[in-house]
């Protein structure tokens, strides 16, 4: 390999881990000042966001634990406390980390966070249902279960949304009226999309230099900036940090600098399903000595990605609208398989993908649905190829560096001999 | 007995010929409904033939060109079953892609692979509380009917959906007298003959199915059993979706236990349940569909407790122990199963779990396990 290739690390990313250590600090803090607490699964959060009660957020919990190097050993303690390895390794840590508070089983501090005074079960995918199960069975944790489709055939999209609407209107807003003792605040939930607004509107002019080529930024980056435009919405510091993470990028392009040095990326990957929260350091030094950087993926491009159809005045619909409406399905285009080829395919052509590589988490397989078919029909459509690799968000026993080396190389020649040919 | 027995038998030993046949010799067509909660009924009603869709019977090839290795045995196979064209005597197919996640694999790799003639989806939801959930599952059921209505160019009038609940319902009793009857004899018939008894029901025309059953009840009331005293009861529960492996069932007989009743999916839970005819059919199958019991882990159910319904079970069977049988990558079953295993430790409950693959490499591990979990219960 002629060129080395090396990263040019960006300076604003550095903000976020403290913003996120805050903010499950700010929990614990809730909790110990005798306040209630809540925990969530799906974009569920909003609601005790809205009554002012602190909140965990599923996936964002899983996503920090594995950033923070907790994992590991919180995984652990779900395992020898009875759970199975081949379990979505997201429940696992939650069973890990509720049994660790439960037995006193000492594990990182950081990775420790209050038991809930309620739970809010969106079930997005049955094992999001399935935890808040297990949590209510062995601490009997009070639960508002709610069901969270994604329509397979666009015709199913407005009663999906209709659905999910109603179960939030008739089942959730009562049910944290009646915990919180008030009426539900919208006016709260108001605020909290005015400023997810602004937040993502400059999340899409970051997005934007996705486009340049070379790229100033990489699909990383965006991943570990994803907490301000979802579990953090609302907090006024999201703003600002993609105030600060827009002016780097615009700086980037003015000076030249691409997202790898010297001359920026080789090839550029399209990475489907979830980040391997606890990879990231891996996977970019697989991809960066060969010139390869991700670019986008439709996993982080599910967090209110039209904010300009975002209507603060309409707190509940627009929510409900930005998931499940006619308009802008993203549950269709996001996770049900038809949708999702028409959308990687604008993403191959919206941002110059070279190859694909469809992450399939082994333990979770909401992303994974009918991937090696997605493939094919993409490599038809648009002559893209992709590989798929077989490893996990968070789970350091399902994954194998010589798959990756060797998927990743054929990727690589693949993608070569493809320009070898139109050479 | 015994010919019934045979013929059961020999439609569970290759459901492809018997369903391929069973559409040529009526004339109609078949739908393949994928466990385990389809309303078979509003099928049947449309005059079409509903099978409930099995896990194959080789091992996976082309299928994993389509889904990873790390999906479960009646994924797999099926996929695999699909886009071989080993089902191409299938018209239809329907996926409740809200069961669990890898329901949801389907649609696409049949749309593109296997493009049979009629494809449904269906939502059905979790039974969870609110007027919502019920409204939604009733639109659900009633854009499954007129889909079926579209795909035949026929309407299904509520007569004809009651007609086909009671066939149903009738079944339903029947495989409960099966039951009743292995209750107070229980070495009256193996326990993979019971299994085959439930399967073939998944899988023929219902009316030729209760006329079987009617003539093996007859010959079940009929037969007297010698009891060996000495054998532990033992009560088989999970095996979610689909068929044990047959072999299992015999060396949990082989070594000494016996099986008077059953949780399992291709066993009591297919037939637990009447639809209850009470006025609106399409309300009489919502309301099955919500039953709380038996529990199954794929519902959502919070107030009922699993491992407390088995306790029950065991203890009206008089049985000494439960065996959990987890289909190998089956989440419902696996995110349940620790609580379920430390409830049957806080009772006392002797209490034994084997993991079943599609593919068996060799039965020598679960022959252990089940010896000494057998030795445990016979005091040895």
């Amino acid at each position: 390999m002629s060129v080395k290739y090396k990263v040019n690390r960006l300076a604003t990313t550095n903000d976020i881990r403290p913003m996120v250590d805050r903010h499950w600090a700010n929990l614990r803090a809730a909790k110990e000042r005798g306040e209630k607490v809540a925990w969530a699964s799906g974009p569920t959060f909003l609601f005790p966001y809205a009554m002012g009660m602190k909140s965990h957020f599923m996936a964002g919990y899983a996503a920090y634990c594995g950033g923070i190097g907790a994992a590991d050993e919180v995984l652990k303690v779900a395992e020898a406390t009875g759970d199975l390895p081949e379990t979505c390794s997201y429940h696992r840590l939650h069973m890990g980390m509720a049994e660790a508070v439960r037995k006193g089983i000492p594990v990182n501090p950081a990775a420790i966070l209050p038991m809930p005074d309620i739970m809010i079960s969106g079930r997005f995918c049955p094992e999001m249902a399935h935890y808040a199960e297990g949590l209510y069975r062995r601490m009997g944790v009070p639960v508002i279960a709610v069901e969270l489709p994604s329509a397979y055939e666009k015709e199913d999209v407005p009663r999906v949304k209709k659905f999910v609407y109603r179960q939030f209107k008739e089942v959730v807003i009562p049910a944290f009226e009646k915990v919180c003792g008030k009426p539900f605040d919208y006016d709260r939930l108001s605020e909290i999309f005015s400023v997810l607004k602004k937040a993502a509107t400059l999340r899409n002019e970051c997005w934007e230099f996705f486009k340049t080529k070379p790229s100033t930024w990489t699909l990383w980056d965006y991943g570990v900036s994803i907490a301000p435009v979802f579990y953090m919405m609302g907090d006024p510091e999201s703003i600002v940090y993609y105030e600060k993470l827009l002016k780097e990028l615009q700086d980037r392009k003015e000076k030249g600098i691409p997202a790898i040095a010297p001359e920026g990326e080789k090839y550029r990957l399209y990475w489907d399903g979830w980040i391997p929260w606890a990879f990231l350091g891996k996977f970019m030094r697989k991809f960066t000595p060969n010139g390869a950087v991700c670019i986008c993926g439709r996993y982080p491009w599910e967090f209110f990605p039209h904010p300009e159809r975002l209507d603060p005045e309409r707190p509940l619909e627009t929510f409900v609208d930005s998931f499940w409406g006619e308009e802008s399905p993203r549950c269709f285009s996001n996770k049900a398989p038809k949708g999702c080829v028409e959308l990687i395919g604008e993403f191959i052509e919206e941002y110059s993908i070279d190859g694909m590589i469809m992450f399939s988490s082994k333990s979770c397989r909401i992303w994974n649905l009918s991937q090696p078919d997605m493939m094919d029909a993409l490599y038809k459509r648009y002559g893209v190829p992709g590989v798929v690799i077989e490893a996990d968000m968070v789970d350091p026993a399902m994954i194998s560096d010589s798959q990756i080396d060797t998927r990743l190389e054929a990727l690589i020649e693949t993608i070569d001999g493809g320009r070898r040919g139109r050479a | 007995m015994e010919e019934v027995l045979r013929k059961i038998a020999e439609v569970t030993s290759d459901p492809y010929t018997y369903v391929a046949e069973l559409k040529a010799r009526k004339n109609k067509k078949i739908i393949g409904c994928f466990p385990m909660h389809i309303p078979e009924e509003i099928v049947h009603a449309a005059d079409l033939i509903p099978v409930v869709i099995w896990r194959g019977n080789e091992s996976v090839t082309w299928g994993h060109a389509h889904v990873p290795a790390y999906d479960c045995g009646i994924t797999r196979t099926f996929v695999d079953d699909a886009v071989k064209g080993k089902l191409s005597f299938m018209d239809g197919m329907v996926f409740n892609v809200r069961q669990c996640l890898q329901v949801g694999e389907f649609p696409l790799i049949m749309d593109r692979n296997v493009k049979p003639a009629y494809q449904k989806i269906l939502y059905l939801p979790p039974i969870y509380q609110g007027e919502a959930v019920r409204s939604f599952l009733l639109e659900d059921l009633e854009s499954f009917k007129t889909s079926l209505e579209d795909f035949t160019g026929k309407k299904i009038s509520d007569d004809s959906l009651k007609r086909s609940i009671e066939i149903y319902n009738e079944n339903r009793s029947l495989l409960e007298r099966v039951y009743e009857i292995r209750r107070e004899k229980p070495e009256i018939l193996k326990a993979r003959e019971v299994m085959q008894t439930v399967w073939s029901s998944m899988l023929m025309l219902k009316e030729d199915h209760n006329e079987l059953l009617k003539e093996l009840i007859k010959g079940m009331e009929k037969k007297t059993v010698e009891t060996k005293g000495d054998r532990s009861k033992v009560i088989l529960v999970g095996c979610l979706c689909q068929t044990l492996q047959f072999d299992i069932l015999d060396i949990i007989e082989d070594l000494g236990m016996i099986v008077p009743d059953d949780d399992l999916y291709v066993g009591s839970r297919y037939f637990a349940n009447k639809a209850q005819l009470n006025g609106n059919p399409m309300d009489a199958l919502a309301d099955r569909y919500q039953a709380k019991t038996p529990l199954c882990p794929a519902k959502g159910v919070w107030d009922v407790d699993w491992a407390e319904e088995v306790i029950k079970q065991m203890k009206d069977n008089d049985a000494k122990g439960v065996i959990s049988v987890r289909v190998k990558y089956c989440p419902p079953h696996t995110c349940y199963y620790p609580d379920f295993k430390s409830k049957m430790m806080a009772e006392d409950v002797p209490e034994v779990m084997i993991e079943m693959e599609h593919e068996i490499v060799s039965l020598e591990g679960t022959k252990t396990r089940l010896q000494s979990f057998a030795e445990t219960l016979s005091g040895v």
